[in-house]
């Protein structure tokens, strides 16, 4: 798997808890603005059931007060006037409270002003009538009570109180119905929130599921070809020891063979050395490559003052007036054998001792690179050697 | 079987211990008098002498003296007795009424000095008052919370000891814009 794989993976891990934690956020958001709302919807229906309760309130304290006003005259008990007082009093805050609760809805404010000037005009009745009462007029008490009896103040005020009851039960089902449609709207908002999170959350386990699968394929892929290197190892190391063993071997071959060619070497050199007969190993163009103990002896001349010096230098063909050693370069070019050649060699005094040359061409397959000169002696006097 | 003690000087005797044990608990009553005539009186030390009264419910407003010496009331005895003494102490009060959900409407004495106002609920706590703003509004939010309830009005009303006549003055309803409250 390539390292880009799982960046990507965790990528689209983080986007989808990002836009988890937006939905969260969101649904948080809509569901407290709908919270609010319906706390405001919540004030409206209590507001509406406290205008009920006043208007209510209204209707039993008139009839408190009617009643309390009643039995005072009959029992003349300062405790029923007082009840009368307390029902009065409580009528006023009744009055006075449904005027303000209703005072942003005009229709019913003109009933509750309505009602007020109804309980007004039954409060003015009561009064008269105790100001009779408190004068001892019993026959204007009389009158009065009759004529209050006749009077449909009571039953207009319970129409009125009934009107508005009405009326604000109205409102109270168009606010309840508001309320239970945010409530519905706040549900609706949560739960969509919920399944939408709860979508993205399958999302995401999926992503990460699908991602984990990759990766122990991905191990998987890694551990066979883990496996098969190891294999691909095995074999090459086995083919190296192999190979080593046989280079050993073959090294040790050529070791012998080795040891076997510098014995050969070492024979040929002390053939070479022991040789009486003045041996000159020379290049193609006659240069002296290599000389043995015998020309040392019979020129005098050490091995250096020999080694890469023209052959013509120390040697010379009888009957050569060139001196050059032609016929010996000739036969050399030509690849074949020159015998019996009368010749001398000059030694580092510059005296001459006859010899007999003969040519070996050496070959390298077909090709001539080089020969080798030797010289038989054919007289020389040892007492010059010292 | 019970023997009872029936010579004169036993029945007395009987009586005087009766009558003693009966007037102890209100040997301490704090009165009428006394409030007004403390030189030294401030929400907190009028607060104070409530701390052991008992809650009852009375439809009318009780007398001072009466709920004094009762040393029972309900929060609208506390409230008018508060205002009364209170403003005879050069403090400047107001009676607040807010009608809450569902209960009966709860009555407080707002301090404008000391920006809180005297409940009867809080008379038996270390801090009688309770901080508020002045606006009808800001009370009735406070007196609500401390129910943990909804309140739908509040109202500011006089009373008069003599007439025993509550005067609604001012009225705010929740439901209405702040900004158009009668006392705002």
């Amino acid at each position: 798997m390539s390292p880009s794989v799982p960046d990507r993976t965790l990528r689209r891990v983080l986007i989808f808890f990002a836009a988890i934690a937006a939905v969260l956020v969101a649904a948080v958001v809509v569901a407290v603005r709908n919270i609010n709302r319906a706390e405001r919807g919540a004030d409206w229906v209590n507001h509406t059931h406290a205008v009920i309760l006043e208007i209510d309130g209204v209707l039993a304290s008139t009839h408190a007060s009617d009643s309390a006003l009643r039995t005072f005259l009959m029992t003349n008990d300062p405790r029923d006037q007082a009840a009368g007082r307390e029902a009065l009093g409580a009528l006023g805050e009744h009055l006075s409270i449904a005027k303000a609760l209703t005072r942003d809805e005009p229709a019913q404010l003109t009933e509750v002003l309505r009602l007020e000037t109804l309980a007004n005009q039954r409060i003015d009745i009561m009064q008269r009538v105790l100001a009779a009462s408190r004068t001892d007029q019993t026959e204007a008490v009389r009158t009065l009570t009759a004529a209050d009896a006749t009077t449909a103040t009571v039953s207009e005020i319970r129409r009125a109180v009934e009107k508005l009851k009405a009326e604000e039960m109205a409102l109270l089902a168009e606010r309840d119905t508001a309320a239970y449609l945010q409530a519905q709207t706040t549900r609706w908002t949560v739960w969509l929130g919920v399944a939408l999170d709860g979508l993205l959350l399958i999302g995401a386990a999926w992503l990460i599921r699908d991602d984990l699968r990759a990766r122990r394929l991905a191990a998987a892929a890694l551990a066979e070809a883990n496996t098969r290197l190891e294999l691909r190892v095995r074999e090459r190391t086995a083919d190296l020891v192999a190979t080593n063993e046989k280079l050993a071997a073959e090294n040790l071959e050529q070791r012998w063979a080795h040891q076997a060619a510098e014995h050969q070497l070492r024979y040929y050199q002390n053939v070479f050395n022991a040789l009486n007969d003045l041996v000159f190993i020379v290049t193609k163009a006659l240069n002296v490559s290599r000389v043995n103990p015998a020309v040392v002896t019979v020129t005098r001349r050490e091995p250096s003052a020999l080694i890469d010096q023209p052959l013509a230098q120390f040697v010379q063909l009888a009957g050569d007036p060139t001196g050059k050693l032609d016929p010996v370069a000739r036969a050399l070019r030509e690849g074949r054998e020159l015998r019996g050649q009368m010749a001398s060699i000059s030694d580092a005094h510059g005296r001459p001792v006859a010899v007999r040359l003969t040519l070996f061409p050496v070959r390298d397959r077909d090709k001539v690179v080089g020969g080798v000169v030797v010289l038989e002696v054919l007289a020389f006097d040892q007492t010059s050697t010292v | 079987m019970l023997r009872v003690a029936t010579s004169p000087a036993a029945r007395r005797l009987c009586a005087l211990a009766l009558v003693g044990v009966l007037c102890v608990s209100r040997i301490d009553a704090i009165t009428l008098a006394e409030l007004l005539s403390d030189p030294k009186q401030t929400p907190k030390r009028f607060a104070s002498h409530f701390e052991k009264f008992e809650y009852e419910f009375h439809a009318a407003v009780q007398p001072a003296d009466v709920f004094l010496a009762n040393r029972a009331g309900d929060c609208d005895d506390y409230a008018i007795l508060a205002d009364y003494v209170l403003k005879r102490k050069n403090f400047t009060t107001r009676l607040v009424r807010v009608s809450l959900v569902g209960r009966v409407a709860h009555d407080v004495c707002y301090v404008f000095q000391s920006k809180a106002y005297l409940d009867y609920n809080n008379r038996k706590f270390g801090s009688p008052l309770e901080g508020s703003g002045r606006r009808l509004r800001q009370i009735a939010n406070e007196v609500a919370d401390s129910f943990e309830a909804n309140w739908t009005s509040a109202s500011e009303y006089t009373y008069d000891y003599e007439t025993d006549k509550k005067i609604l003055a001012l009225t705010v309803v929740k439901t209405d814009p702040p900004a158009r409250d009668p006392d705002a």
